[in-house]
């Protein structure tokens, strides 16, 4: 055992590795805690609460809460590419009006939403286990083809 | 986050788990036992990793168990007495001088007739050669033979 008491301390140095790795975690460095998002213009208010960092599998939420602070005729939300990309939608309650696909991203037509009031959208997402990546996330309320407002945001999958 | 929790969580209920079954259960695998410690592995699989795919969470799963594993077994070390015998309980006589100690047999849900056959294993015929039968922490049964 001569010359190798450095051995322990190597094995108790890869341990303390492992600590830091799921005291990581239990911080949330890899998934699944949503986080808030807000945005505001003179016409509305945008809140989403979303995760930004997910793990293959997990079945997540994003909520858009969306504030009318003049009334919106047609309330639009534009989800950039990245909400989609291997991200199976289990369902958007309550339905939109309507969906189209706007320059690659994903608009969903609201409707009407009378000043002073919330429109709440529940998406609710799975994500595809075999998908690795780092990807925008953006987020923009429109009034028809009116631009509001935009938000950034960004989704990283964990393999 | 979650992950973490859970797995953590699992590991106090399952130590919570064996402390309450017995060491007498835990020291035998009989094919019913077999089949329930499966059962209970998939059982637990669906707590902690829940619709998790991914092998982050494998990785968060299973490192939170070796850390609690090792964080539990460094404070045994440390504090025998105290925690050593909340986690890992004290050995109890089950033999003195010969005669079975019912009081402590009935504790642990042991027949004379295991007794006699874990004696037979260890290579003594019968309960009157024995001094001291010990049903140790592990479940095991250890007999120290009387002297000649």
């Amino acid at each position: 055992m001569q010359g190798r008491g450095w051995h322990i301390w190597v094995r108790r140095g890869l341990f303390a590795l492992l600590t830091l790795f799921v005291l990581a975690g239990l911080f949330n460095a890899f998934g699944q805690r949503p986080s808030t998002a807000r945005a505001a213009s003179p016409e509305a208010e945008l809140q989403i609460t979303a995760p930004t960092r997910v793990r293959g599998g997990l079945l997540w939420q994003a909520r858009f809460t969306i504030h009318a602070v003049t009334e919106l005729k047609q309330a639009t939300l534009v989800l950039g590419q990245g909400w989609l990309e291997n991200n199976t939608i289990n369902t958007i309650e309550p339905s939109p009006v309507g969906e189209a696909s706007r320059n690659g991203s994903l608009s969903l037509d609201l409707g009407h939403v009378p000043a002073g009031e919330r429109h709440v959208l529940y998406v609710q997402f799975q994500t595809n286990p075999a998908n690795v990546a780092h990807r925008t996330t953006d987020v923009q309320l429109q009034d028809g083809e009116k631009l509001l407002l935009s938000v950034h945001r960004t989704l990283t999958v964990f393999p | 986050m979650d992950v973490v929790i859970r797995a953590a969580l699992m590991y106090c209920f399952l130590l919570f788990l064996t402390r309450v079954v017995g060491r007498r259960e835990l020291s035998t695998l009989e094919p019913f036992d077999l089949i329930l410690l499966i059962v209970l592995g998939d059982l637990i699989q669906q707590g902690v990793t829940q619709s998790d795919y991914s092998f982050t969470g494998l990785m968060l799963a299973a490192g939170t168990i070796a850390v609690m594993q090792t964080s539990v077994s460094w404070i045994g070390y440390r504090s025998p007495k105290k925690a050593g015998l909340v986690l890992e309980g004290e050995p109890i006589v089950i033999v003195q001088d010969g005669k079975c100690l019912e009081r402590n047999t009935k504790r642990e849900r042991i027949r004379e007739e295991e007794v006699l056959e874990a004696a037979r294993k260890n290579g003594i015929g019968s309960l009157d050669e024995i001094e001291w039968g010990i049903l140790e922490t592990s479940g095991e049964m250890t007999f120290i033979q009387k002297s000649q």
